[in-house]
């Protein structure tokens, strides 16, 4: 077993535990008791005494993180150019749906929809699980949408000349008020369970009502409908698509008139490439671990008078970090070193997605001052990088990580209450400007 | 410690001593240049070489690693597979487990280090190892190398010889048993707790037990084991070590949330740290205390070992670098000093100018033993310290200097009364205007760190020369006779 040992007094294997003398083993328990102690008090017991470890800051976030994420697809037609499309994943008996008539956006509907049609003058906006979708009005056997639509029309574009009509009047060409193109669409039941729609927002605020609004559903549906707010998806058009053939590339474009997604393994098919907003968020964390963005930026903003006014926006100071911002990450970067500013709040600091498209290509140009590598591989051109996937998404490791950063601060509360509209509830501003300390 | 039949009576097997030492030496000259080439490529020219692979993010956990657990780590576990066994008074339990540790720790930190620039950064600080490469699980065979370390060295006093245990072998079973679980709730624990601020608790205090609970007792043994047999005289008082030893096990494990101070972590928590972190003092006013007043009447030693040169030395940034530690933790300091380039300056100074001066020390004395032969050159270990030390005071002047204006720059954005003023100063004085004026402490820093560099360089040439070449002179140093500790 070990070298050789003349002479070896009293120190055999069998004596092991006998020739442990007592103050070692008292070491040992000491050390292990203390060490426990120490572990159940700081690792332990913090996120049973506090609530806010644990608990999302509002049900905004549950509903963007659980109900938004998963359900928002984004990806690129091939047609050589990096628009993206984004497409919302529809469900019966889940997604909430308003179908919101405008000024110019008029809705039409057998007679046992029109209740989901919210009108201009209605006091609450009515919202269902229901599936539905709108299209281009259409003549069936039930009902006939196309005389229904011109009748609308018509209607429409009277009442419109009834109430301007002093215009006729004026002879002054720049005062006359021109006729809008009215739009009219139809309400109608797609009959299946699940639809790909056309998603109008590509940003990162989902559509959010949080007072008068109805739901119109016989029975709750979903848990968070019961909620005191809700993110809702309006207006929803199927996404229908067309692949083409030009020269010698083949692709795909989104067209009105096209053949729909059929189901999701075709929509996340090597052909139409799409992935969630989930999917990429969380790549996006993983990118930030590896690359290690994280070793200069913080994502905190502290108690500190001079981090909320660093976060904050042109009218309003940032309100500081607090725990259950972060419940969604698997992993959190609070961070140690900030040699790049603070991320906390990039969602509201830096919504554009062109700026960070030109900052990660080049710090150096896009900020003056900048110490920042610049981060080419993350983009699809980068003649030395690795990023080519097989991926519909243009620049998918970018979109991942712009995607992941726009999380940061645009979570917190609804928008209704955000802190960038002067509506923090910690009221930041008031405490900074009051007592120069932010209250724990 | 107790009498002197070691000499005669037990041959120790040094090959595991030899097997962890080696490699690691390549790694400190490897880290420190990944060091320097950061100073520059960073900081100095920003992005100069850029690509995907040797950006700041991907090269700055390999330095770190490099230099920490490739180099310190090691050198410091082969200097306990030199003295426990000697202190002691029997050979390792078993140089066979040792020869599957050594294995087993190589293969899984160098192949898990050095892969993070192809995307296997596990993503929490320290604790970058990453769970799999490819198909090895690098932080699972790590695990496994350091239980053998562990239970090999735990036999080995067990079966010791000398019945009363010298305190760097208190030292020895605390780093043991604390760096056992630190590693496993920093690895895996993390991982069962709950998402968020739960994770990065858990994830402060592995990075602070990394350093106060593995580097600080591995290095505080090495320095009570050296310093008495350099300067040939026992320790100043055992007592007072025993003290600073169980203020050590007291104290550690509670001030992980230090580093989060002002952040969204509980009020309560961040006072528990703050009380945690000045009662530091204790156990670090003990260590200082004790060597210095080892070395009283003895300071002849000082100048003409460089060991000693370097242990006292280490001892003297100990203590610098733990006076400012516990003060960082105060709430009103913390916010002029955190995340700047203070943090950094005083991790260099801990890891660094103390604990690496320390296995300097060990190294020095050691080498001679377990090769047989005297050191090659004792000039070139004098140009060793020299330049080390003149080469850090500048590198940790500026990161000290550097950070601490910089948090002053930063503070001026909330002089005044309203918001507006607020963010007028911030118009003024942007963030990026505070990292350019960084610029020439960043310069002196990269002087300091190229000095470090070379002087590394020639540690071990003078090592390598050592260990290949035949001795010039025949001096046999009869240093197995085991000279009196205690």
């Amino acid at each position: 077993m070990s070298s050789p040992q003349p002479n070896k007094p009293h120190n055999n294997h069998q004596g092991f535990i006998h020739n442990l003398d007592t103050s070692a083993i008292l070491t040992v328990i000491g050390i292990i008791l203390l060490f426990s102690g120490a572990i159940i008090v700081t690792l332990l017991a913090p996120r049973y005494v506090d609530p806010t470890w644990t608990s999302p800051s509002s049900s905004y976030q549950v509903q963007m993180y659980e109900i938004s994420d998963p359900n928002l697809y984004i990806s690129s037609s091939t047609d050589g150019n990096s628009s993206l499309q984004f497409i919302h994943h529809l469900k019966d008996k889940e997604t909430l749906l308003a179908f919101h008539e405008t000024k110019t956006l008029r809705i039409v509907a057998p007679p046992s929809l029109t209740k989901f049609i919210t009108h201009n003058d209605d006091p609450n906006l009515k919202l269902t699980s229901h599936l539905m979708l709108l299209r281009k009005p259409q003549k069936t056997k039930e009902f006939d949408a196309i005389a229904a639509a011109n009748e609308l029309l018509e209607t429409a574009k009277k009442e419109w000349e009834k109430t301007n009509s002093e215009n006729k009047e004026s002879t002054n060409k720049e005062k006359k008020n021109i006729r809008p193109t009215f739009v009219v669409l139809e309400l109608y039941e797609p009959g299946t369970s699940n639809v790909f729609s056309v998603a109008s927002s590509e940003g990162n605020v989902e559509n959010w009502v949080d007072k008068n609004f109805t739901i119109i559903d016989d029975t709750l549906q979903h848990p968070y409908h019961s909620e005191l707010g809700v993110i809702y998806v309006n207006n929803p058009v199927e996404y229908r698509y067309s692949s083409f053939t030009f020269n010698n590339t083949t692709g795909w474009r989104y067209d009105p008139d096209g053949k729909p997604i059929k189901n999701i393994e075709e929509l996340k098919s090597h052909a139409l490439g799409f992935r969630s907003r989930a999917e990429l968020i969380s790549l996006g964390e993983h990118i930030y671990a590896i690359e290690g963005c994280w070793y200069c930026h913080t994502d905190q903003t502290r108690t500190l008078v001079q981090d909320v006014v660093l976060n904050g926006s042109d009218s309003y100071p940032a309100p500081p970090s607090s725990a259950n911002e972060y419940i969604y990450q698997q992993i959190t970067f609070p961070g140690t070193r900030r040699i790049g500013p603070d991320l906390s709040r990039v969602g509201i600091k830096r919504p554009s997605r062109d700026w960070h498209k030109g900052h990660f290509w080049s710090p150096k140009t896009a900020s003056k001052g900048s110490i920042m590598p610049a981060f080419r591989h993350f983009f699809d051109d980068d003649p030395r990088g690795t990023a080519k996937s097989n991926v519909g998404i243009p620049n998918y490791k970018f979109e991942a990580v712009y995607q992941y950063l726009m999380t940061k601060g645009t979570r917190i509360t609804p928008p209704t209450y955000a802190w960038w509209q002067g509506k923090d509830p910690l009221q930041t501003k008031r405490i900074i400007e009051g007592k120069k300390e932010i209250a724990p | 410690m107790q009498n002197t039949t070691a000499k005669t009576t037990t041959i120790y097997n040094d090959t595991p001593v030899k097997w962890m030492l080696y490699p690691s030496l390549i790694f400190l000259v490897l880290g420190m240049f990944l060091g320097v080439f950061m100073a520059f490529n960073t900081f100095l020219y920003p992005d100069y070489f850029s690509g995907e692979y040797i950006h700041f993010g991907k090269v700055r956990p390999i330095h770190v690693g490099s230099v920490t657990l490739l180099w310190l780590l090691s050198a410091d576990i082969a200097l306990f597979y030199y003295f426990v066994p000697r202190l002691c008074g029997v050979p390792l339990w078993s140089p066979r487990m040792a020869y599957v540790s050594v294995a087993l720790w190589w293969s899984s930190l160098i192949i898990g280090v050095w892969s993070y620039p192809w995307g296997t950064n596990f993503g929490w600080e320290y604790a970058e190892l990453p769970t799999w490469v490819s198909f090895l699980p690098i932080k699972t065979i790590t695990m496994v190398a350091w239980v053998l370390i562990a239970i090999n060295l735990f036999a080995t006093i067990a079966t010791r010889k000398y019945i009363k245990m010298y305190v760097s072998l208190w030292y020895v079973m605390g780093t043991l048993i604390w760096t056992t679980f630190t590693y496993i709730t920093g690895s895996y624990g993390i991982n069962l707790v709950p998402e968020g601020i739960s994770r990065v608790n858990v994830s402060f205090f592995y990075v602070h037990n990394l350093v106060g609970l593995i580097f600080t007792p591995m290095g505080l043994a090495t320095a009570y084991y050296f310093l008495p047999k350099l300067a040939n005289t026992p320790i100043y008082s055992h007592r007072l070590s025993m003290v600073g030893f169980w203020a050590i096990a007291f104290v550690y494990a509670w001030i992980g949330a230090h580093h989060i101070m002002h952040g969204p972590m509980s009020q309560w928590l961040q006072t528990t740290a703050v009380v945690f972190s000045i009662w530091l003092f204790i156990p670090v006013w003990t260590v200082v205390t004790n060597l210095f007043a080892t070395l009283k009447g003895h300071w002849d030693a000082y100048t003409q070992s460089p060991a000693i040169r370097f242990l006292m030395m280490g001892n003297i940034f100990y203590l610098i670098t733990c006076i400012q530690g516990p003060l960082m933790a105060l709430r009103n300091i913390n916010e002029i000093t955190s995340k700047t380039d203070w943090v950094i300056g005083h991790s260099h100074v801990s890891l660094y100018a103390t604990f690496t001066f320390f296995a300097f020390a060990g190294i020095y004395q050691a080498l001679p033993v377990i090769t047989k032969k005297p050191l090659w050159s004792k000039r070139l270990a004098e140009w060793h310290f020299n330049l080390n030390l003149l080469g850090s005071i500048p590198f940790i002047l500026a990161l000290w200097l550097g950070g601490f204006w910089q948090g002053m720059m930063w503070a001026t954005w909330a002089n005044g009364t309203s918001y507006a003023e607020f963010h007028n100063n911030l118009s003024l004085l942007s963030f990026l205007d505070t990292i350019e004026a960084m610029h020439p402490f960043w310069v002196m820093r990269a002087l300091g760190g190229v000095i470090i560099l070379f002087a590394n360089i020639l540690f071990i040439i003078n090592i390598f020369n050592t260990v290949v070449l035949k001795p010039t002179h025949d001096d046999s140093h009869a240093e197995e006779t085991a000279k009196e500790v205690a």
